[in-house]
């Protein structure tokens, strides 16, 4: 009786966070992959379409219209990364496994920015800037992170006739 | 001006790591890490007691009780019976420098736990368990063994330091850390020591009845699945599985040639 009771201590104390931990990697990683895939689909169909961070646009390109464009995304981490993340936070370092999420963060804020701009039929958007803000987690005196906003935003812009 | 788009490249702002080599390489050498450390933290305390003498122990902890135990009441029948047992226990334990006292911890939970200064603890739970002054006088002997070898100061010990290490690495507040019996319970001894304890309060038991008929009956009932229940933070998280040991005591008490046969004693209560 004691030695079902000590197996099952030990399951929820040390297999379940295992199971957990592998279970997540499996789903996140899947995730990642395609959302990896389906982002660079994307940029391809949006190749040519120019995004630039400059305030000031060419003088021999006429504008027509202008409007401001946004988009952002709200993305979470997994059980794995966080685990991960917390482990190189005791000895420091890039936490690499986050990199890839942040960076899909950034490519979908300026993929969903610009493709509202394409859709709104303006020609290329200017000024392009990046915000980034943390959800925190409501559960945990707010101290542990739900997820990140990455917010892309710009001036959209019609030209009389195309690049000058 | 003219425009000429470019492909970006791919992955400039990812390492190239694979996130399993990642996991791997951290759990691996975080694990090695916090071994050294916590062998460095025994030791530690073994050095600690090497400069704390028993004696000593004693009068710093004469009149100490853990912040967090709730204690029935100094009039308590079952108190008084139990103190006198233990009394009677000790006085086999010529040399010792502890004045032992004992305290009833209201928990239904089985347990019995030896802190600082010859402080025993026994629940309400373990009290209600046991059947015969026999059984309980084998519980207690055995908290006296881990008193013999200073099993209870090591524990403590290894206790606050790991308590001390956690709160260093999660960034929390260290004030919060002090001696709590929630942290005892959950810390067990050693195999080794639960069976020199046994060992201990066997011979006491011995040497009070003349024989060790029931001793270890209890463990018997718990063994078979008698028990009311089991739960965490209950004797047998913090003690060896009843059937292991029971057959340890019986084996123990063949080899000293003690009796397992003889009048019980009932409790009276």
């Amino acid at each position: 009786m004691d030695s079902t009771f000590e197996n099952l201590n030990l399951f929820v104390n040390f297999g379940l966070p295992l199971l957990l931990l592998v279970v997540t990697y499996f789903i996140g990683n899947m995730i990642e992959r395609k959302h990896f895939r389906v982002l660079q689909e994307r940029e391809d169909a949006m190749h040519g379409f120019p995004v630039v961070s400059f305030d000031t646009m060419p003088e021999d390109w006429n504008a027509i219209s202008s409007d401001m464009v946004s988009g952002s995304i709200v993305i979470s981490l997994d059980y794995f990364k966080r685990v991960i993340a917390g482990l190189r936070g005791l000895v420091g370092g890039r936490i690499k496994t986050y990199e890839p999420l942040l960076e899909r963060a950034r490519r979908e804020a300026l993929l969903r920015m610009s493709e509202a701009a394409r859709a709104q039929g303006f020609d290329a958007v200017f000024n392009v800037r990046l915000e980034t803000s943390r959800l925190a987690n409501a559960g945990r005196d707010g101290k542990g992170t739900a997820g990140v906003e990455m917010l892309a935003f710009g001036t959209a812009v019609k030209f009389s006739s195309r690049f000058g | 001006m003219r425009y000429v788009p470019k492909k970006v490249r791919e992955g400039i702002n990812v390492s190239d790591v694979h996130p399993l080599v990642e996991a791997t390489t951290l759990i691996v050498g975080l694990t090695v890490i916090f071994a050294i450390i916590a062998l460095a933290l025994i030791f530690i305390v073994e050095v600690a007691l090497y400069f704390v003498p028993a004696d000593r122990e004693a009068r710093l902890f004469a009149d100490w009780l853990p912040e967090d135990l709730i204690t029935v009441a100094p009039s308590d029948d079952r108190l008084h019976e139990t103190q006198l047992l233990l009394d009677r226990l000790t006085a086999h334990w010529a040399d010792t420098p502890y004045r032992f006292r004992v305290e009833i911890e209201d928990s239904d939970v089985a347990n019995a736990m030896a802190l600082p200064g010859g402080l025993i603890v026994v629940t309400q739970g373990l009290l209600d368990e046991v059947e015969s002054e026999n059984e309980l006088a084998f519980v207690l002997g055995h908290e006296l063994g881990h008193f013999k070898n200073r099993d209870h100061l090591r524990a403590l010990g290894r206790g606050l330091v790991i308590s001390l290490f956690f709160t260093a690495i999660m960034g929390g507040d260290a004030s919060g850390i002090g001696i709590n019996v929630a942290d005892i319970t959950l810390r067990g001894f050693s195999r080794k020591q639960e069976s020199r304890a046994d060992e201990f309060g066997l011979a006491v038991v011995y040497a009070e009845y003349d024989h060790v008929n029931e001793a270890w009956r209890l463990f018997q009932r718990w063994d078979s699945g008698d028990s009311k229940f089991i739960d965490i933070g209950s004797y047998l998280s913090t003690h060896p599985r009843s059937s292991d040991r029971v057959a340890e005591l019986q084996e123990l008490s063949m080899q000293k040639g003690w009796r397992t046969d003889g009048p019980i004693a009932p409790l009276n209560w």
